[in-house]
C-alpha cells in the first residue's frame, strides 16, 4: 500500500494542477497533425507550455507532423519510435489505430482541474462520445475529441438580406425558391470546389434514401442496377434543376480548390455547398473578420425523412498502450480541451468548442443549433467513397451534371456505364 | 597493373553490402509482398496472408487501375512526342549559330529549376483560372471567347491541362540532352552539306538524326521511367482523392498503401500487398520498354 501510494504520489499533484515539484520528471512525447504555425499548433503549443508550468515534473516533446502523420505515424509505432499521444481526424484515429491506443473510458469517470467538478465525459459532447464507441471495434472509447466540426451550407447573410431572403432554407423548395431569389438580385447562388464537389450528392441521396448504407451500397454496385432506383433518377433531376436554371458559378466545373472559397470570400458568389466548420477560418485572411457569415443544415428533400442526420466529427488525440504515464497523459489531454484551451482554441481557430455551455464564434455561430439538431451520422461523402474505383467516376459524372453538360438521365446511364 | 584480390574484396564488400541491403533486399520483399495480403507497409511477415495472385486479379479487375495505366500511356506517347518535338526544334535552332544561346538555353531550362509543386500550383491557381488565369486573360483579350471559356481544369480537359503543364517543364530538360548531342557532330558535316546545297531540313534529316540516335535512344528510356513514375503532378491536380483525368498507377499504389487524404479508407480496402503488385508491374513495364527501345532504336556505335 504504501509502495503504491509512493508511485501514486508524483502523479496527484499534476490531477490538482498544483505547481509542486513532482519526485521523478514526465516525459511525454506528442506527434501532432498541425504544422508549427497554423493557428491549432500556436494554442496547443502554449497550452502544453501551460500544462508544464502547473506541473513542473512534466516535460512534453512536441513533433509537429503536419498531415503526412496520416503515413508517418503507424511506421514510426511498428518501428518502436517512443510516442506517447498523437491526433488526427477522429474516424481515422479510431477506425485506424485503435489497437494502437488503450481504452479511455475509465479516464472518462474522472474530474480534472478544468471540468469545473464534473467529470470528463460530462463536459464533453454527447455525440461525439457515441461516435467514438460506434468507430471502436467493442463500443469503447479509444479518443479524446477537440475541434468539432459539422457539414454545413455557408452562406453571405448580406446576400439574402438584399434579395429580400427573410430566413435560410429548411426544405428543397425553399432552397430553390432562395435561389431564385438569389438570382433575381443579381448575384450567383451558389458555387463549390473540388475537394468538396460530391458532397451535395452524397447528402441529397442521404435526404432521399434515409440512411448513408444505402448510399454506399450504390458504390459498390457493380451491376448498376441500383442506379435504376427512381430516387437516383430525382435526385439528379433536382441537380439537373440547379444547372439549368442558372443557379451555379460558371467556374464550378473547374473549381480548383481554394479557388470556389475565394468566389464566396471575395463576394461574387452567395451560398457555399457545402463545407465544414473551418471555412471561415481558411478565408479569413481574404473576407477579414466581420465578413456576415451563416449557416444551414442541408435542406430536407422528403418529409418523412428529414435532416435529422449529418454529417459530424472533431480532431481527437488518442494515448499510446505503450505510454509509460498514461494518468498524466490523460490529465494533459483534459487540460487541452476541456475550460481555458477550449474556449482558446474555438477563438484562435474560429472553430467550435469542445464544451456545449459555451457560445460558438459569431462566424459559425448557425452551425451550434444545426450540430444540436443531428441525431444520426453520416459518413464524409455520404458514403459515395464507399468505393475507391466508383467515386472518381461518380464525382467527375456529377461535376458534368452540375455544369449542365449532362442531362440526369446522361448523368445516371454514364455511372452505370463507368462502374 | 597488378591485381589484388584481398584490395578488391576490401574495397568491394561494403558498397556491394549496402547495395544489397538498399535495393536488393527492397526489391525481393516487394516481389513476395505483391502475393501476398498484407493490409499495412509495416506489418510483419507474421500477419501476411499467401493469396497467390490475387493482388493481381484485382488490379486488372480495378477500372481506375486500367484507367491509370491508360493515362500514363497517353502522357508517355502523346506528351513524349510533344516534348521531343519541340525539344529538338530548340536544340536545333539554338545549336545553328543563333545569338545569345545561353540566355535562351538557360530559360528554357528554368522551369526545371522550380519545384513540381510550385509549378503545379502556379499552373492551377493562375494559369489554367477560368476568370482571372492567364489563358483567360490572354484569349480575352485577343477577343477569342470560346478560348476564353474553356474550362482547362473540368473533369473533361483536366488530363491536357495536366499534361500540358507537365510537357512545358520537361522541355528544357530534354533540350540540353539534344544540345549536348548535337554539338558533338562535327562542324565539318554540316559545312560540307552546306556546300553541297543541303537546306535546314535535309541536314536535320540526314545528319542530325542520324548521329543523335544514341542520345534519342537514351532520351526515350529516361522520358519511360519519368512517365511511368508520374505522380506529383497527379497528386498536385487532385490532391486529395484521385480523378478519373488525373490517377496514375503510383497514385492508384499509394492511395491502396495509405489511404486517401481527405476521406478515411475503411482500412479493410488498405492492401499494401497489392500496392507491391503494382509496383511489380511498373518495374516490370520498365524493362520492357527498355528492352523495346533497344531492339528499335540500335545503336551503330558510329565514330565521329
Amino acid at each position: 500500500m504504501l509502495l503504491a501510494l509512493c508511485f501514486l504520489f508524483p502523479v496527484l499533484p499534476l490531477w490538482a494542477g498544483g505547481a509542486q515539484e513532482a519526485e521523478d520528471a514526465v516525459n511525454l512525447v506528442y506527434w501532432s497533425m498541425w504544422n508549427e504555425t497554423e493557428p491549432q499548433a500556436m494554442v496547443l503549443k502554449s497550452a502544453i507550455r501551460d500544462f508544464e508550468k502547473l506541473n513542473p515534473g512534466v516535460k512534453v516533446a512536441i513533433q509537429w507532423n503536419g498531415r503526412e502523420i496520416r503515413k508517418t505515424l503507424q511506421p514510426a509505432l511498428d518501428a518502436g519510435t517512443v510516442i506517447d499521444i498523437w491526433d488526427e481526424d477522429l474516424e481515422r484515429i479510431v477506425k485506424t489505430w485503435q489497437s494502437y491506443a488503450i481504452g479511455l473510458d475509465e479516464y472518462y469517470g474522472q474530474s480534472y482541474p478544468t471540468t469545473g467538478g464534473k467529470a470528463f465525459g460530462d463536459t464533453t459532447m454527447g455525440s461525439l462520445q457515441s461516435l467514438l464507441r460506434s468507430f471502436s471495434t467493442d463500443g469503447k472509447i479509444y479518443a479524446v475529441p477537440y475541434q468539432p466540426m459539422v457539414l454545413v451550407a455557408f452562406y453571405n447573410k448580406d446576400h439574402f438580406a438584399k434579395a429580400g431572403i427573410a430566413k435560410a432554407p429548411v426544405t428543397w423548395d425553399e432552397f430553390l425558391s432562395v435561389c431564385a431569389k438569389l438570382k433575381a438580385a443579381g448575384y450567383i447562388p451558389m458555387t463549390i470546389d473540388d475537394a468538396y464537389m460530391e458532397l451535395p450528392l452524397g447528402m441529397h441521396l442521404n435526404r432521399v434514401f434515409g440512411n448513408y448504407e444505402a448510399v454506399e451500397a450504390l458504390a459498390k454496385d457493380k451491376t448498376g442496377r441500383l442506379w435504376d432506383d427512381p430516387r437516383v433518377l430525382r435526385t439528379a433531376r433536382d441537380f439537373e434543376t440547379l444547372a439549368r436554371n442558372g443557379y451555379l458559378s460558371p467556374q464550378v466545373e473547374s473549381n480548383k480548390w481554394p479557388a470556389g472559397q475565394q468566389e464566396v470570400a471575395t463576394d461574387q458568389v452567395s451560398m457555399y455547398m457545402l463545407n465544414g466548420t473551418w471555412l471561415p477560418n481558411e478565408v479569413k485572411g481574404t473576407t477579414g473578420p466581420d465578413f456576415p457569415w451563416g449557416q444551414f443544415a442541408y435542406p430536407v428533400v422528403d418529409p418523412a425523412i428529414g435532416a435529422s442526420a449529418g454529417t459530424y466529427g472533431s480532431q481527437g488525440f488518442q494515448i499510446s498502450k505503450k505510454c509509460a504515464n498514461p494518468d498524466v497523459a490523460f490529465a494533459l489531454l483534459a487540460h487541452l480541451t476541456t475550460g481555458k484551451w477550449d474556449q482558446e482554441m474555438a477563438a484562435n481557430t474560429l472553430g467550435a468548442p469542445m464544451d456545449t455551455g459555451m457560445d460558438w464564434p459569431e462566424v459559425i455561430s448557425d452551425c451550434k443549433a444545426v450540430f444540436g439538431s443531428l441525431e444520426s451520422w453520416i459518413p464524409w461523402s455520404g458514403g459515395l467513397a464507399a468505393d475507391t474505383d466508383a467515386f472518381p467516376v461518380i464525382k467527375a459524372e456529377y461535376t458534368r451534371l452540375l455544369a449542365g453538360k449532362v442531362t440526369a438521365e446522361q448523368f445516371v446511364a454514364n455511372i452505370k456505364a463507368g462502374l | 597493373m597488378k591485381r589484388n584480390r584481398t584490395m578488391m574484396i576490401t574495397f568491394l564488400t561494403p558498397a556491394l553490402f549496402s547495395f544489397g541491403l538498399v535495393f536488393i533486399y527492397p526489391i525481393l520483399r516487394t516481389l513476395a509482398m505483391s502475393f501476398f495480403y498484407v493490409r499495412t507497409v509495416t506489418d510483419g511477415w507474421g500477419k501476411w496472408e499467401f493469396v497467390a495472385l490475387a493482388n493481381y486479379q484485382k488490379l486488372f479487375a480495378s477500372s481506375m487501375f486500367i484507367q491509370s495505366l491508360k493515362n500514363i500511356l497517353n502522357i508517355w506517347l502523346w506528351g513524349g512526342l510533344v516534348v521531343f518535338a519541340v525539344a529538338l526544334i530548340f536544340s536545333i535552332l539554338l545549336t545553328s549559330g543563333f545569338k545569345g544561346k545561353s540566355f535562351y538555353r538557360a530559360a528554357i531550362y528554368l522551369p526545371n529549376v522550380v519545384s513540381a509543386v510550385a509549378m503545379a500550383t502556379m499552373w492551377i491557381q493562375y494559369a489554367f483560372n477560368s476568370k482571372y488565369g492567364l489563358f483567360h486573360t490572354l484569349f480575352s483579350f485577343l477577343g477569342m471567347e470560346r478560348l476564353a471559356s474553356f474550362q482547362w481544369t473540368s473533369p473533361d480537359n483536366q488530363f491536357l491541362a495536366m499534361t500540358l503543364a507537365y510537357c512545358f517543364g520537361m522541355v528544357g530538360y530534354y533540350v540540353l540532352i539534344f544540345m549536348a548531342g548535337i554539338e558533338k557532330i562535327p562542324v565539318d558535316y554540316y559545312e560540307a552539306a552546306t556546300l553541297e546545297g543541303a537546306n535546314l531540313l535535309k541536314k536535320f534529316i540526314h545528319i542530325t538524326l542520324p548521329l543523335l540516335r544514341g542520345v534519342l535512344r537514351s532520351s526515350v528510356v529516361m522520358w519511360s521511367v519519368t512517365s511511368i513514375g508520374f505522380f506529383i503532378w497527379s497528386m498536385m491536380f487532385s490532391p486529395l482523392d484521385p480523378d478519373v483525368g488525373t490517377i496514375t498507377p503510383m497514385v492508384y499504389m499509394y492511395n491502396l498503401v495509405f489511404g486517401r487524404n481527405l476521406t478515411p479508407t475503411d482500412p479493410q480496402l488498405l492492401n499494401a500487398g497489392a500496392g507491391a503488385a503494382v509496383g511489380v508491374l511498373l518495374t516490370g513495364l520498365t524493362v520492357i520498354i527498355f528492352a523495346m527501345v533497344n531492339l528499335l532504336i540500335r545503336d551503330r556505335k558510329l565514330q565521329y
